[in-house]
């Protein structure tokens, strides 16, 4: 590498990680308990059943959920994907913000209705309002999708800058002799070389993760009604199939998979005259990626059933790359470790700017001086 | 002065073992894949923590 490149790289290296580093230890620090989501939120206890594959009625617990808060609608079901549980919200209408649902929380085997903190309160959500969007909507998640972008950027040129600041050292040597500034140098090349495959993995997952809302309207605006299409011109009216109907008419027309989400007509997943049902598979990364099956809404039967779009698809191999939740509580631990490694990254690197800094200003006041003595 | 071979082969060798282990756990949840993506991606965790501790510490008198 020539000097002129190293000089550009360098510059590169500096001003992307400069322009993104506070909001980078942001992610890295609200990320470190969101790999322990499931452990660390709104956790109901399941009893024992002697029955576990037997399921209780849905409409009924709507029923009840809508009990408990009359005047409003349930948009959405949505099981849990470990757990024999169904979380139920209801909302003022069928397109309200998701952060002003209610939830009500379901055993699905006996209908209990247990007790459970809200998802969308707590120490928990407001670490993933801060992690996803700054509490700004879609602008929020698009300006931390920009900032991860520019540390995708200054991932990559730090590898690039790694080969000539390494070339006179051995792997692992770090010198401790001559300066603190010298010290952490190493150290932030050496620990930047090491977590280079995860932190970019997990940086450029989260940048696609941030093009969610984009992705959703996409697929809405695309395949949503192209699919709905599929019985055009049947009579449709207000009379609403039951929630259990179906249920069994999904789970009849695409067996092996699991229902994870039901949209009600009118919400926006799914058209005002049918429902959609999201199913997954069983493995960790079929368990990820949804098929969407579209419903009849009078009828209860299923209209079409097809796979997403690859787009949609890349979304949600994405995710569990970007959360570390597919490997068991050793895997959350090992994220853990590196997301802290990954702070110290960050930190570093903002010390050695400071540090540089710091000293070419106590030299440029220094040669002033010099200049101010030798000019008397 | 190392050559540029040795000077990313540990590199290389290190990125290669957590793209294994990131994949692992994504392939399967049985047998021998979770267990495999945690030997692998601790490798990473280890050697980080090693080198971090080691940075660390006092040079030797």
């Amino acid at each position: 590498m020539t000097a002129r490149q190293l000089r550009w790289w360098s510059w590169i290296h500096k001003w992307s990680s400069l322009i993104c580093t506070i909001f980078a230890l942001l992610l890295c620090l609200t990320g470190l308990p969101l790999i322990f989501h499931e452990e660390l939120g709104p956790n109901p206890a399941i009893d024992e059943v002697a029955e576990p594959g037997v399921r209780a009625s849905v409409d009924t617990m709507i029923a009840e959920a809508l009990a408990e808060r009359p005047g409003e609608v349930v948009p959405y079901l949505f099981y849990d994907r470990e757990k024999p549980i169904v979380k139920i919200p209801t909302a003022a209408s069928m397109t309200s913000a998701p952060d002003t649902f209610f939830y009500k929380v379901f055993d699905v085997r006996t209908g209990k209705a247990l007790s459970a903190d809200q998802p969308n309160e707590g120490f928990i959500y407001v670490m993933l309002r801060l992690h996803a969007d700054l509490f700004a909507g879609i602008k929020g998640t698009l300006f931390l999708g920009s900032m991860g972008l520019l540390l995708t950027v200054s991932i990559l040129s730090g590898m690039v800058l790694y080969g000539p600041f390494a070339r006179r050292l051995k792997f692992g040597e770090i010198r401790k002799r001559h300066s603190n500034r010298l010290r952490w140098l190493d150290l932030h090349n050496l620990l930047g070389i090491i977590t280079l495959a995860w932190f970019g993995i997990v940086t450029l997952t989260g940048v696609i993760n941030t093009l969610a809302a984009p992705i959703e309207l996409m697929w809405q605006s695309n395949q949503l009604l192209d699919m709905a299409a599929q019985n055009r011109g049947q009579a449709q009216g207000d009379r609403k199939a039951p929630v259990d109907l179906v249920l069994a008419n999904v789970r009849a027309a695409v067996p092996g998979m699991t229902v994870t989400t039901l949209a009600f007509p009118g919400s926006p997943f799914s058209t005002p005259t049918h429902y959609a049902a999201f199913l997954t598979g069983d493995t960790p990364l079929t368990s990820r990626i949804l098929k969407p099956a579209i419903i009849d809404a009078a009828s209860g039967e299923v209209v079409a059933v097809r796979d997403m779009p690859w787009y949609a698809t890349a979304l949600f191999v994405s995710q569990p790359l970007h959360f570390g939740d597919y490997g068991g509580l050793p895997l959350k631990i090992i994220w853990a470790v590196l997301d802290i490694v990954t702070i110290v990254i960050l930190a570093s690197g903002l010390y050695l700017w400071l540090a540089r800094w710091r000293t070419s200003r106590t030299a440029a006041a220094d040669m002033r001086a010099a200049a101010t003595e030798f000019a008397r | 002065m190392t050559s540029r071979r040795t000077l990313w082969l540990i590199p290389a060798l290190l990125a290669l073992v957590t793209l294994l282990g990131l994949l692992a756990a994504l392939i399967g949840e049985s047998g021998i894949w979770w267990p495999l993506s945690w030997a692998t991606l601790a490798v990473p965790c280890v050697c980080s923590l090693y080198y971090l501790v080691r940075g660390l510490m006092p040079p030797p008198q």
